[in-house]
């Protein structure tokens, strides 16, 4: 169990990591990633949705008619979604206006329905939450990343407190990085170093 | 075998979407009233918050609500649509609710007028999904900090947002930088809204004094 814990852990972060090599969720990268604060929401929002619906698929994998299996792995992905959503709204009503739409649309996250078909409907519950849980913490550190660029480049704040120079009158803030095409760049640089890094390790091994 | 049955996925779709709907609509019945004080709270401090009274800054949400309705009287046919704060039967503030569409969605906001009419207390917004960090700026103090004592010019647009470097006159504000489009839409929201205020109140006034001759 350890070992395949393990693995389960190095695919998700890194060696099938959603952004990185299966380029998922997309979207959603662009759309949240100009405020740190915003992405760490969102990206708890996605963990909590991905594990907890790979899990359920799960559970249901025995029962579940294989030609419906879809239409109940979309329920099942709305419902924790709509808990997620009707949360923020009563708690924190505050965050809930900021990320607007978005977390809606994490029912549209390739991510989570790509992990209920390609694990949660063949492997048990443990595993298929774990899966989830790590496939959404690889996701994370690359929206995180993106965020930080964006944010530190774009306004010169990190979750909004001013970073020294980058706040100050000598540097002139990239305004483009906060608005959606600048997340196109700095996704395109972070894709391509992830990639070099990655295929360089597969050349080396023997 | 239950399961080999033709009409097994038609029942089984039935059964887990019952489950889970009953599951959710229990939730939000369980979280609604708080969603919807959540909504109505965020209208109500942002009206105190364009009040020109500094001591009607209250931090928890009970003080909030009880203050709001201590002090503020709903708008009726004389205010034009204004909410107003009284003392002893005294006009002390307008609060005139602005909302139109924004770069992304609509603004919902408030703007707090002295009872000349023509000077700004304050401005805040309850509503807004302009983009985080640029348009979005506008809720933020150091925007709206700029409204409180603008005096809005009798000719011409009310109020202005001009660039982030021009020179400012009585009735102009300085834009977040960047944030053209939320800009832009903002001034005509606001100028809309003080300038159908004006016209429906002098209105009122007008019909009031026809009653008392």
């Amino acid at each position: 169990m350890k070992a395949e814990t393990k693995k389960i852990a190095l695919d998700g972060l890194w060696r099938n990591n959603p952004i990185g090599i299966q380029v998922l969720g997309i979207c959603s990268t662009l759309a949240v990633t100009n405020l740190v604060a915003n992405t760490l929401v969102m990206c708890a929002a996605l963990i909590f949705t991905v594990s907890f619906s790979s899990a359920t698929v799960s559970i249901l994998r025995q029962l579940t008619p294989r030609n419906i299996r879809m239409m109940v792995e979309t329920l099942i992905m709305a419902f924790y979604v709509i808990i997620v959503d009707v949360l923020l709204k009563a708690y924190w009503p505050e965050m809930s206006r900021s990320l607007g739409p978005y977390v809606g649309l994490i029912i549209t996250n390739c991510i989570v329905m790509g992990r209920c078909e390609a694990y949660g409907i063949a492997n048990p519950p443990g595993r298929a939450f774990l899966d989830g849980l790590f496939q959404a913490l690889g996701y994370t550190c690359i929206l995180l990343l993106i965020a930080a660029f964006r944010e530190i480049l774009g306004m010169g704040t990190f979750l909004g407190w001013p970073v020294p120079f980058f706040s100050g009158p000598h540097w002139d803030k990239w305004i483009i990085l906060v608005m959606p095409p600048g997340a196109f760049f700095v996704l395109g640089i972070l894709l391509w170093i992830f990639r070099t890094i990655q295929f360089r390790k597969e050349k080396t091994r023997p | 075998m239950i399961r080999e049955k033709r009409w097994f996925p038609i029942l089984y779709m039935f059964l887990v979407t019952f489950f889970f709907s009953t599951l959710i609509i229990g939730f939000s019945r369980f979280t609604g009233q708080r969603v919807e004080a959540n909504r109505q709270l965020a209208f109500e401090s942002a009206v105190l918050s364009v009040l020109p009274d500094w001591s009607l800054r209250p931090a928890s949400r009970s003080e909030i609500h009880r203050l709001f309705h201590e002090r503020i009287r709903p708008p009726d046919s004389a205010t034009a649509g204004a909410y107003t704060m009284l003392q002893n039967g005294e006009i002390l503030a307008y609060i005139l609710p602005v909302s139109g569409q924004g770069f992304w969605a609509p603004i919902h906001g408030v703007i707090g007028l002295q009872p000349d009419g023509r000077t700004v207390t304050g401005i805040a917004f309850y509503e807004q999904n302009e983009t985080p960090g640029l348009g979005a700026e506008i809720a933020k103090e150091s925007f709206r900090q700029q409204f409180s004592g603008l005096r809005i010019a009798e000719e011409g647009p009310p109020l202005r947002i001009k660039r982030p470097d021009a020179a400012l006159e009585k009735n102009e504000v300085h834009a977040v930088t960047g944030a053209t489009q939320t800009s832009t839409r903002l001034e005509k929201i606001i100028n809309a809204a003080l300038a159908q205020w004006r016209q429906q109140k002098s209105g009122a006034a007008a019909e009031k004094q026809d009653e008392t001759r």
